[in-house]
């Protein structure tokens, strides 16, 4: 069973008065949560995600002074696991695939934000058409790169240069760059 | 190394946290690099010698606001961003800045009419535009450098527009001691020049973010 937001703000309040068996508590119950979080989005890459589960853990800690107990406890948790995510696909100069990017985008179920949600296509349309199309080709509609050159007329290589460029900026818009 | 291994490590050192340090951080450190340009200011450039004549006139109080206000600005803004949740949009830290350099210009305007157009470019040059876009950026610095070193320690994840809220705080910091020693009598030369300093702090904090706020 998943803990509840009000559980998790509770035992971080009392881990920042100084609850050490509270913090502990709080801390075992975000791991799976993180588990979950890194698994899903990582695609190809989710073996790291025991590494980012325990960089999260560590900045929980050691940056604990940066909650504010009069906001959501999982807002805050959560903004510290996507940068860990996005700092990670940056530093391993890998990119997410668009499903990925776009589950990034999601806001999780409890921040419902209105307006916070970003739709795939929306992103698309601002990227270049060139790349929008091949990503939407590739990746949205599952059309090969082979496939995907002879429906544009465009090679094989150009088509894979824009999916790669058009990934990486959004992967770019998506750090708020 | 197991994840339980680590929450158990962890879980060894939890002092209790002050709520509001964060924000106590952040104003020490704009406190303190704010003292070390007024020191600095002090012996590079030094105070107008009229300074005190310059107290009763109006200029040097516009300068101060001016500076005072976006310095206020700045820092509610970083304040904001060295928190991982922060959703401040770069608009709004363009938004929020408006107002003052707005009532600056209204200011700069009203000084043009009632002056000869003759005037305009001896009031827009002033005797020092070239130097002083530089002194402020110049003096800017150990304010730019405390507050990137308290937002190492805190959590933003919005690294540009961190480090742009930070320039922004220290290039207006550095204005307000700077108003000290220039004394350039017209709005519309501070509009202009202070301003291109304030910017390129901004800029350089913008900049220097992703390199030294990333945790």
């Amino acid at each position: 069973m998943r803990a509840s937001e009000e559980q998790l703000r509770m035992l971080m309040t009392a881990g920042l008065a100084g609850d050490a068996g509270a913090h502990r508590n709080l801390l075992s119950l975000i791991a799976p949560v993180l588990r979950g979080f890194f698994t899903r989005r990582l695609g190809e890459l989710r073996d790291d995600a025991e590494d980012l589960v325990q960089e999260t853990l560590i900045a929980v800690h050691t940056r604990r002074a940066t909650y504010d107990p009069r906001r959501p406890f999982t807002a805050w948790m959560y903004a510290i696991a996507r940068y860990k995510l996005i700092d990670h696909f940056r530093r391993h100069r890998r990119h997410a695939n668009i499903e990925d990017l776009s589950a990034m985008l999601v806001r999780e179920g409890f921040e419902d934000e209105a307006g916070a949600r970003l739709d795939i296509g929306r992103l698309l349309r601002g990227l270049p058409a060139k790349q929008a199309r091949a990503i939407a080709d590739t990746r949205i509609d599952g059309l090969s790169i082979a496939e995907a050159s002879g429906l544009r007329s465009m090679s094989e290589s150009d088509v894979k240069v824009s999916v790669h460029r058009g990934i990486k900026a959004l992967a770019a818009r998506v750090r708020g760059k | 190394m197991h994840a339980d291994l680590l929450i158990d490590r962890l879980a060894q050192d939890v002092p209790p946290v002050r709520p509001g340090g964060p924000s106590r951080l952040m104003l020490a450190a704009l406190a303190g690099g704010a003292l070390a340009t007024t020191v600095a200011m002090g012996l590079i450039a030094g105070f107008r010698p009229d300074l005190a004549a310059a107290m009763g006139s109006p200029m040097l109080w516009i300068k101060l606001g001016y500076a005072l206000a976006l310095c206020v600005i700045a820092t509610a803004a970083a304040l904001r961003l060295a928190r991982p949740e922060a959703r401040t949009p770069a608009p709004w830290l363009i938004a929020a800045a408006l107002p003052p350099v707005l009532l600056l210009a209204g200011i700069a305007a009203g000084e043009m009419m009632r002056s000869p157009v003759s005037h305009w470019p001896a009031m827009w040059l002033g005797g020092s535009w070239r130097e002083c876009p530089w002194r402020i950026l110049f003096f800017s610095l150990p304010v730019m450098a405390a507050l990137m070193l308290a937002m190492r320690r805190l959590a933003p994840t919005r690294l540009a527009l961190a480090g742009a809220a930070a320039g922004l705080a220290s290039g207006a910091a550095a204005t307000f001691v700077y108003s000290l020693h220039c004394a350039e009598p017209s709005a519309l030369f501070v509009l202009s020049w202070y301003s291109l300093g304030i910017a390129a702090a901004t800029g350089l904090g913008a900049l220097l973010g992703p390199r030294l706020l990333r945790w």
